[in-house]
């Protein structure tokens, strides 16, 4: 009884160019580990063959470097690799495959199937159907070939294929690769293995996505999962099991601040967020003096414990309040400076600038010594 | 404030007390001369405010060399109507009492309420100094310190805020405080960083946004290269995919195949066409050779035509000949008559020119006859001319006289009678009437009867009977005259010896007769020239060569005769015609015979030729009769006619098989197979080439591509895209920064100066006043630290600015002083204490700003208490107070 791991979408070579540089680097090395962590998987598990579907690579033309790595992410599975090119890394005439291995980078249990034709693993019970990717575009389906393909009886077929199924709403799927929606029925395939959704997704009980290994964007998905495929042998149903890969949670939220429980709500909300993840943060409303500095102080707080903080307040409005502004001893003019900037805050257009001005003119006048007119005199 | 009075101990220069009392409430006018302590005065009034009574930093105070001196200043002043005693001892037994009418105050206390007063601070330690004066710091100038306002502005500002109560106060003190200030310096440093002064970028933003730019341009660059990557890799798939499916059919093999069989074809249609060829040269052989038979049968004919045609010149050519002979004897006659005519005309002519010689001769010798005749008569004429002529020369040169000598003898004689004249006029005159029979005698002459004697010499007139008279004429000029006279007699009569003559009158008489003759000379001589103009020799000769041509004339002429007379006379001389009209005669003649030589030399000539023409036809004629019966004539010509027929036959038979063959030829269309044939083998050729071409691109492209590969493009731009984004989000940062700073320091700036106008006002107004005194319709600007700035002058219709550390330094001075007195006006207002003190404060002006200045002060005056020290009082008359003397001070005390 076959069992393997399904996996797809690694998409090594990504980069993260919203993002801070140390985070962008960080973020992609952990592309790396992640594979580094299924092949440890695999072996725990003692699989029978890793599944691939398609988009190892993020680009064709990555440094050798890169590639290099990547296979050597590998070893810690000794057992066969079965891979099949995506849209991303497609098997074009010259191509981030013939690159590798020209420069043998490509260890011998890795199997690329370039070619859409069965190929047999009878020492693991397995015929697989590729539906390998060999242009840029496809429009067709590519997994057409898998109906009349015959296999030895004996085995077990597997179909990998990458691409999108007709009919599933089709939200932030890269390519336009179709494939039949039961393909795995028409084809009888006792599993089919995709790959191109990034997150975590049944199609029937046959057919999944396993989504990438490493979560790459702000979707609650699933994504940074794998699936462990069981088969009892042909014609029996699979027994499917996610098992969570991915190291970062990746976490989009948009926060209203009106009313200062409205900041305390964030700030525990902050909190209990798990760690090391990657967060981007919409704040608007507005706050008072007080407000901003403890806010400040609690996103230096999370930016630390998280692997990145970004944080969106260009919606956010400073509205010191009469204590704040007394507390800063600006008299005269300067007042009129402060509600000058207030007032400016409501005006579109000015609304950033006037913010960062009033926060400005905050600071320093916070910093600055207070004024004591019976001392030594500077006029 | 007023100061009442001052007293001072101890005090530098003043050992001895000096005490200043009864203090006017306007102005106080202290002078006296360099040293005599007028700034000791004010030094002490400064100390007793300024320094602290425990101060150990005042050793200058005490009298020189004097140093356990305890210097003393006490001063009684009037404040809101109150009374106010000061006293102060400094360094030793130091003390400092300050008496007001709520109570007294002592040491430190004390001090603090009089800084409060006025307006000033004390110093933490030392001595008091510039900027702890305050107010009083602005209002008590000190010597050459009333040019410098501004800094002194800066030192009270904040006591002037304080003073100044109110919404002034506050407005004062926001504007000219340090933090405001200090603060928008901070904001204009860090917007400095980020911005120009014109709001370009620069620094840190500048950077940011080149650093956008070039990540940008980079970016793009590896874009564009992954761009070409990816096609060159699409078109090696293309290639790939073309190569596998065109090549390997190979299709350029069937192109070759259908070539040959074109080729083929080609050559089978050429085949036919070499026949065609031949056959078209035969055809035209056999056309030709028809065309040389039937020439040959036309020549025939036209011989037989040109027999006829010959036949008939003859005929005529002999008819031509007979007409011409005939005309023969006519021609021959006319000669004969024109030759006759002609000589016959040519005798008549000779003999006519001979009888008109012989005529002209014979009048020719008549008329030289009479030539001689007439040469003779004058010749004779003027030989006798000739000899009268000689003749009244002669007599002329006997008769000639001298002219000069004549002229001089006149002119003596002239002179003479003039002498004589003026002897009888200067003469003594004797008168005598004698009696009959009386006698004198006058030197020799004896004088009787009546009469008149000149006496010119001296005389002796001798009465007989009575004596002698001696007379002498009176004058020597009579015997001058008398001298002369005889010089003159003495020269005349040489004259009339050298002309030969007795008197004058002969002389004149000789010259006349010269003249005359003279005159009859010329006469001669003309007439002689006019019979003889050249000469009487020339007329000789003139006469006898007309003698000789007329013999020789007369000669000619008996020869003449004699010849005439030996030829017959032929005709009469009536009938003889004149030599024109037989030369006419002769003329026609020689023309007549002239068209009968003509007219005969042509007749021979067409004669001649018409029997050459009869000739040539002849022999003509009988070639072609010769040629025409030749034997063998007939059967070439029947041959001709067989020949044609046959070859007639045969051009039929070609002509159809060349146009059954021509329509196989052109069925073929052999340019059509040649193009088929060209057109299949190149693109045969094409396809090899292309095949070719297509499999080294495909090499050139795998080794570029795997050469690009390596450098991992996408990832690079990938990471140049990363770069370029943190790179953009920190210029927008920046940008958002500069723009909020930009924002912070207008608003800062605008609502500061909003405050400032509202203080300038007031503090302009008071200004202004003082200025109109000085400069009528003129302006000093404050700055925002309400310190002056500006003066705005109008001249000539333009205004004229400067910045007050420009203008002299006369001017400065007064506008110094002229500001203090505006502040003390804004000062009172706010009810605040302002006594004025100007130690030596206008030192530069004028004596028209002076006065001006005298106006201004006496207006301050009316407000403040003003202490003025000068050393020239006398330029401060005007003031309207009498100058307290120093000296006067002093010794009173």
């Amino acid at each position: 009884m076959p069992r393997f791991l399904h996996t797809a979408d690694w998409q090594i070579g990504r980069q993260y160019s919203r993002f801070e540089p140390d985070d962008a680097v960080a973020l992609a090395e952990a592309r790396f580990t992640a594979v580094e962590r299924l092949a440890r998987l695999a072996t725990e598990e003692s699989v029978d063959a890793v599944l691939v579907a398609g988009d190892i690579f993020d680009a064709q033309t990555l440094s050798e470097r890169t590639l290099h790595r990547t296979f050597q992410a590998l070893s810690g599975f000794s057992g066969p690799w079965i891979m099949i090119p995506g849209n991303h890394d497609a098997a074009l005439a010259e191509s981030v495959w013939t690159r590798a291995r020209r420069i043998g980078a490509i260890p011998d249990n890795v199997h690329l199937l370039l070619s859409p034709e069965v190929v047999l693993f009878e020492e693991i019970g397995v015929a697989m159907l590729p539906a390998p990717l060999t242009q840029r575009q496809t429009h067709r389906d590519l997994t057409a070939w898998f109906d009349a393909a015959e296999t030895p009886s004996g085995l077990v077929r597997i179909g990998l294929a990458h691409g999108s199924v007709e009919g599933q709403l089709a939200e932030g799927i890269d390519a336009s690769n179709p494939i039949a929606a039961d393909r795995a029925t028409s084809a009888r395939l006792d599993y089919l293995a995709l790959g191109d959704w990034h997150g975590l997704k049944q199609i029937d009980e046959r057919t999944w996505y396993s989504g990438t290994p490493e979560q790459e964007r702000f979707k609650d998905n699933g994504a940074g999962q794998a699936l462990m495929v069981a088969l009892n042998g042909p014609g029996a149903e699979p027994r499917i099991d996610a098992r969570q890969v991915g190291q970062h949670a990746w976490i989009a939220l948009k926060r209203q601040l009106s009313v200062p429980s409205d900041l305390d709500a964030l700030l525990a909300e902050l909190e209990a967020l798990p760690p090391m993840s990657v967060l981007d943060l919409t704040l608007q409303g507005q706050l008072d003096l007080a407000a901003q500095q403890r806010l400040e102080q609690a996103l230096g707080a999370a930016a630390g414990r998280h692997r990145s903080l970004q944080v969106d307040m260009t919606g956010l409005a400073l509205a010191p309040t009469a204590d704040d502004i007394a507390a800063l001893h600006a008299d005269g003019y300067l007042g009129n400076v402060i509600t000058e900037l207030q007032r400016r805050q409501e005006v579109e257009g000015e609304r950033e600038v006037a913010r960062e001005a009033l926060g400005i003119l905050a600071g320093m006048l916070s910093t600055r010594r207070p004024a004591n007119h019976r001392e030594a005199p500077q006029g | 404030m007023k100061l009442s009075r001052i007293r001072l101990n101890q005090f530098q220069q003043f050992r001895t007390p000096l005490e200043v009392n009864d203090l006017g409430d306007g102005l106080n006018l202290f002078a006296g001369p360099n040293e005599s302590g007028k700034s000791t005065l004010v030094r002490a009034i400064r100390a007793a405010f300024f320094e602290r009574h425990r101060s150990t930093s005042l050793a200058e105070l005490q009298p020189w060399g004097d140093s356990s001196a305890a210097p003393e200043v006490s001063l009684a002043f009037t404040w809101q109507e109150q009374e106010w005693r000061l006293e102060k001892r400094f360094l030793k037994r130091q003390r400092c009492d300050l008496v007001a009418a709520d109570g007294r105050l002592n040491g430190d206390e004390a001090e603090e309420r009089l800084a409060e007063l006025l307006g000033f601070q004390f110093p933490g330690r030392g001595a008091s100094k510039a900027e702890h004066w305050g107010i009083p710091g602005l209002l008590w100038v000190e010597q050459g310190a009333g040019q410098e306002v501004r800094d002194a502005v800066g030192h009270a500002s904040e006591h002037l805020q304080s003073a100044l109560a109110g919404s002034l106060g506050e407005a004062l003190g926001e504007v000219t405080s340090s933090a405001g200030d200090a603060l928008i310096q901070q904001v204009e440093r860090e917007r400095g960083r980020l911005l120009t002064a014109t709001g370009k970028p620069t620094g840190d933003l500048r950077e940011a946004q080149q650093a956008c730019s070039t990540l940008e341009e980079e970016h793009r660059q590896l874009e564009e290269a992954v761009k070409r990557y990816q096609a060159s890799v699409d078109r090696l798939g293309e290639l790939r995919k073309q190569q596998q499916e065109v090549d390997a059919a190979r299709p350029w093999e069937a192109q070759r195949e259908r070539a040959r069989a074109a080729q083929a074809q080609l050559e089978a249609v050429e085949t036919l066409q070499a026949q065609q060829a031949q056959e078209r040269y035969d055809l035209a052989g056999i056309q030709r050779q028809q065309g040389l038979y039937r020439q040959q049968l036309q020549d025939f004919e036209a011989q037989e035509q040109q027999l006829e045609k010959r036949q008939r010149a003859k005929e005529k050519a002999q008819q031509e000949l007979a007409t011409c002979q005939g005309n023969d004897d006519a021609v021959r006659q006319r000669l004969a008559q024109a030759n006759a005519a002609y000589d016959e005309a040519n005798a008549r002519l000779t003999t006519a020119r001979q009888r008109d010689h012989r005529q002209n001769r014979q009048s020719e010798h008549d008329q030289l006859a009479k030539q001689v005749a007439q040469l003779a008569d004058t010749l004779t004429q003027a030989r006798e001319r000739r000899d009268s002529l000689q003749q009244l020369a002669e007599q002329q040169q006997a008769q000639a006289v001298d002219d000069k000598a004549l002229g001089k003898l006149q002119q003596c004689e002239a002179e003479l009678g003039k002498l004589t004249a003026q002897q009888q006029a200067l003469a003594t005159r004797l008168g005598y009437t004698l009696e009959e029979g009386q006698q004198l005698a006058l030197g020799d002459q004896m004088l009787s009867g009546e009469g008149e004697t000149l006496l010119l010499a001296e005389a002796e007139l001798s009465i007989p009977g009575v004596g002698r008279l001696t007379i002498q004429p009176g004058g020597t000029d009579v015997a001058d005259l008398r001298r002369h006279q005889q010089r003159l007699e003495t020269e005349r009569d040489a004259l009339l010896q050298q002309l030969g003559v007795a008197d004058l009158a002969a002389a004149e008489e000789r010259a006349r007769r010269a003249n005359e003759l003279e005159q009859e000379k010329q006469r001669t001589l003309a007439r002689l020239e006019g019979l003889a103009p050249e000469g009487v020799d020339a007329l000789e000769s003139e006469h006898r060569l007309a003698v000789q041509r007329r013999d020789r004339l007369a000669a000619e002429l008996a020869q003449l005769a004699e010849r005439e007379g030996a030829q017959p006379e032929g005709e009469a001389s009536a009938d003889l015609p004149s030599v024109a009209q037989a030369e006419a005669a002769l003329g026609h003649a020689g023309q007549a015979l002239t068209s009968a030589e003509q007219a005969e030399v042509e007749h021979r000539q067409a004669l001649s030729l018409a029997k050459q023409a009869l000739a040539a036809a002849q022999a003509e004629w009988q070639i072609l009769h010769d040629e025409l019966n030749a034997p063998g004539r007939q059967q070439r010509q029947q041959d001709a006619r067989d020949a044609l027929t046959d070859l007639k036959v045969e051009e039929e038979r070609l002509t159809a098989t060349l146009k059954d063959r021509q329509r196989r030829i052109d069925a073929a269309n052999p340019e059509l197979l040649a193009q088929d044939v060209a057109r299949f083998t190149q693109a045969a050729e094409a396809l090899q080439r292309h095949a070719q071409e297509r499999d080294a691109e495909i090499t050139q492209l795998k080794i570029r591509l795997e050469t690009l590969g390596a450098n991992g493009l996408e990832e690079q731009r990938d990471e140049k895209r990363q770069r370029l984004e943190e790179n953009q989000r920190r210029y927008d940062q920046l940008q958002r920064r500069g723009a909020a700073l930009d924002m912070l320091l207008t608003l800062l700036k605008e609502q500061r100066q909003a405050v400032t106008v509202r203080l300038q006002a007031p503090l302009q107004k008071h200004l202004s006043r003082y200025l109109s005194l000085l400069f009528p319709g003129a302006e000093l600007t404050v700055d925002e630290a309400l310190k002056p700035e500006t003066l705005i002058r109008p001249d000539s219709g333009q205004e004229e600015r400067g910045d007050l550390a420009a203008l002299s330094f006369g001017a400065r001075e007064q506008m110094g002083l002229i500001s203090r007195l505006a502040y003390a006006d804004l000062l009172q207002e706010a009810g605040r204490p302002t006594l004025i003190i100007l130690d030596d404060a206008l030192v530069h002006c004028d004596r028209i700003r002076r006065e001006q200045m005298t106006r201004i002060l006496f207006d301050a005056a009316q407000r403040h208490q003003i202490l003025m020290f000068t050393c020239h009082p006398e330029n401060w008359q005007d003031l309207g107070v009498i100058p307290r003397e120093m000296h006067a001070l002093t010794a009173a005390t």
